[in-house]
């Protein structure tokens, strides 16, 4: 190529004037690139060598390299975003682990259209267990990356939180302010229903109400029969049927104490408590 | 047409208009997924449809491209293609690839990295079938009578596009190199060294349609070129701000990608400037306007939608949204899309001998799509910008938003059909001037192509 390039210098020598600036524009060219690519190639080669400390490479386990093989193999970046890159069919996945939790992502991803029965679809993929525990421990990498502060904390919603918080749709005595458990992160509940303010984000398209004051809607039993078979009781409910797949027996009572402590009128002894409060049908509750 | 070997990039053409159908079919199955309408899901999920899309761009891209190196460069190197049958054998063979990683993804192969989705073996196919290319051009070159600017501009381009190919091949278990060395394929290729072979397509249709001196066009091809390295090798940058590298890349990235624009608006004045001073008036009108309008179109898309979310503020929130589709829709079709689209609309009646280009289907085609896809951008825009409001900033979670958002998909499926429409007629057009003949040589069009540019050099 050099042969080329400078024969066709010499070759237009014919008109000297126009052949000096054509030559001072190639020489911009050719140069101005050597210099930037050359930038580019130091800054990369530094980067190279920053890399494995920012993105805390000591942690990339067989398991995580696993995991990205997974990630790629089904081309997953083909709907959701990591590290912000990707289609934007699909919630980002850089810090879901930390937004969801593993046990939620555990039950998702054996079935997405049973946790979000109606709406946007994703693949059912038949993974092996150890597989999806390859996947978590590849996002819960990507999580703890350092990203120069991507994604950044929606800097709206404060200002929004003070605006005005969701008022309960019933009236009725005020829910008590009690720390949630754990249960209600493991068994998926938080991810669609709001609890003391917390979680709820996915629920809120498809009606999910919060569940602070389900003590006057349900008794404890109610709440029972309803967790286990959503359909039976409500048929068409966005709720899905966890039961079994979530939720054993042990964890299905833990939520429904929990639940029922809120009622203040359960908590403080003074006031005699209500022998059954009247639950009203199914249909009218909030959808 | 002067060689008879030209004739292959009429192959080219036609095969590259093929996908863009199918690419825009497939583009139609993702726009109704996002209302709602997911019949196709069990057979086509949004991964299959969006892979397919984004790959079937950059084949036909390259098609167009190869199939302007097999008609400019006999043409400036005044000599014949050193193998043609090589240059047919490339063609069907870079044809089989495409369609295996296509129905590849249909049954999940692939590697399922943006943009570089092909499975790893056909990487290799693909290298093999560009080395062919490369040498088959390079050959030509080298033993041609001529050496010209613009040959050798395309030549350069088309190579380094090549050698870009291979650092994503390289296999990382971290994930942040991964992107890393990605993006040296994706962004060195679309604002770098595919932006060489565009500055040569223009300068060869310029020269070709304006009548402006060589010499002239070809210097400020340098100018324009030059200054797209200096903006786009260090603007890669602006990929490298949130992946988990360095900090200093957000200063770089964003300096650096904020002179991009101007690179584009170089380009877009470069155009106007020669067709205003170029005395001579080319009857091939739809040849020109497909020039200047992508000229024109990628400094819009490219540049100024581009710059639009670049700046690393910026960029924080709209980064992974729709924001990025927006501008990507526009930048592809005003760079890639349109300079292909002229090149065929120039290099047709010169292969077939017919006069086709100033008719009204060529302009129903040149303001269609161009209407249609303005429309479609601006209907991503609207969902982008929303979509970035109720989820980044104010917190909302990633589905109800997208629920907010789906009237939009509504007016961009509505912009779709009266962009389809618009390459209908081009296709329509493209169906009319028939096979290449051995008659072009000797047809009007070689004479009306010939006797201006002796005018010119008379006077």
């Amino acid at each position: 190529m050099a042969n080329t390039e400078l024969w066709f210098c010499i070759s237009n020598l014919n008109s000297f004037a126009a052949v000096l600036t054509k030559l001072q524009a190639k020489v911009f060219f050719l140069g101005g690139t050597a210099v930037f690519f050359g930038i580019f190639l130091v800054l990369s080669f530094d980067t190279h060598l920053k890399v494995p400390d920012q993105t805390r490479e000591k942690d990339i386990t067989p398991a995580v390299s696993a995991g990205k093989r997974i990630w790629e193999q089904n081309n997953c970046m083909g709907c959701h975003t990591l590290f912000g890159e990707g289609a934007y069919y699909a919630p980002e996945l850089t810090k879901v682990v930390e937004r969801r939790g593993k046990d939620w992502i555990r039950v998702f991803i054996k079935d997405p259209q049973a946790m979000f029965p109606g709406q946007r679809k994703m693949v059912k993929y038949n993974f092996s267990e150890q597989d999806i525990e390859n996947v978590i421990a590849f996002l819960d990498w990507c999580g703890k990356v350092d990203l120069n502060g991507f994604p950044a904390d929606p800097p709206l919603r404060q200002a929004l939180q003070t605006i005005g918080t969701p008022v309960a749709a019933s009236s009725g005595p005020a829910p008590l302010k009690k720390p949630v458990p754990a249960v209600f992160t493991t068994a998926s509940c938080i991810g669609c229903h709001q609890i003391q303010g917390q979680g709820g984000a996915a629920g809120a398209l498809i009606g999910a109400p919060p569940l602070d004051d389900v003590f006057r809607r349900y008794d404890r039993e109610k709440l029972i029969t309803w967790v286990k078979d959503p359909q039976k009781i409500k048929p068409g409910t966005k709720m899905p049927s966890l039961y079994g797949v979530a939720v054993n027996d042990a964890q299905l009572n833990e939520i429904a104490d929990y639940l029922m402590s809120l009622n203040p009128a359960v908590a403080a002894p003074t006031v005699p408590a209500p022998v059954s409060t009247p639950a009203p049908a199914p249909a009218t509750q909030p959808k | 047409m002067k060689f008879q070997s030209q004739k292959i990039a009429y192959w080219f053409f036609a095969s590259a208009m093929l996908l863009l159908v199918l690419q825009i079919v497939y583009g139609f199955i993702m726009g109704f997924a996002r209302i709602g309408m997911d019949g196709l899901h069990d057979f086509i999920p949004f991964n299959t449809a969006r892979a397919v899309h984004t790959n079937l761009l950059v084949v036909w891209l390259l098609l167009g491209f190869m199939g302007s190196a097999y008609f400019i460069i006999p043409e400036e190197a005044d000599r014949e293609l050193k193998w043609p049958k090589l240059a047919w054998v490339q063609l069907i063979s870079f044809l089989v690839v495409g369609v295996v990683a296509v129905i590849g993804y249909h049954i999940n192969w692939w590697e399922g990295r943006k943009f570089l989705e092909i499975p790893r073996s056909l990487d290799y196919l693909v290298v093999v079938n560009v080395l062919a290319f490369i040498a088959n051009i390079g050959v030509t070159i080298w033993q041609g009578k001529r050496h010209t600017t613009t040959s050798i501009v395309l030549f350069f381009g088309l190579f380094t596009a090549a050698l870009l190919y291979l650092p994503g091949m390289i296999d990382f278990d971290n994930q942040t190199l991964d992107s890393f060395y990605r993006w040296w394929v994706v962004h060195l290729w679309v604002e770098g060294v595919w932006e060489l072979i565009m500055g040569s397509l223009l300068c060869y249709l310029l020269i070709k349609l304006t009548g402006v001196d060589r010499e002239i066009v070809e210097k400020w091809l340098y100018v324009i070129v030059g200054f797209t390295f200096l903006s786009g090798i260090l603007g890669t940058g602006h990929h490298y701000y949130y992946i988990g590298a360095p900090k200093y890349w957000l200063m770089i990235g964003g300096i650096f990608s904020a002179l991009e624009p101007l690179a584009f608006l170089g380009m877009a004045i470069y155009a106007l400037a020669m067709a205003k001073k170029g005395g001579r008036r080319h009857p091939n009108k739809a040849a020109l306007n497909w020039t200047l309008g992508s000229a024109i179109m990628s400094f819009v898309g490219a540049g100024f939608l581009g710059f639009a979310h670049t700046l690393p503020q910026v960029n924080m929130y709209t980064h992974g949204t729709l924001v990025t589709a927006m501008h990507g829709h526009m930048a592809f079709w005003g760079a890639y899309a349109m300079i292909n689209l002229a090149m065929i609309a120039y290099v047709l009646p010169v292969l077939t001998g017919r006069k086709l280009w100033d008719n009204a289907a060529s302009a129903y085609a040149f303001w269609l799509s161009n209407i249609g896809m303005t429309a479609m951008t601006g209907a991503l825009a609207v969902a982008g910008i929303t979509q970035v409001n109720l989820e980044r900033r104010m917190g909302m979670d990633f589905l109800a938003v997208q629920k907010e958002i789906e009237i939009h998909f509504v007016g961009m499926i509505l912009a779709a059909c009266l962009f389809f429409l618009g390459i209908c007629f081009y296709l329509y057009n493209f169906w009319r001037f028939g096979l290449p003949t051995n008659e072009a040589a000797h047809s009007d069009v070689r004479r009306e192509e010939e006797l201006p540019a002796s005018a010119e050099s008379a006077a």
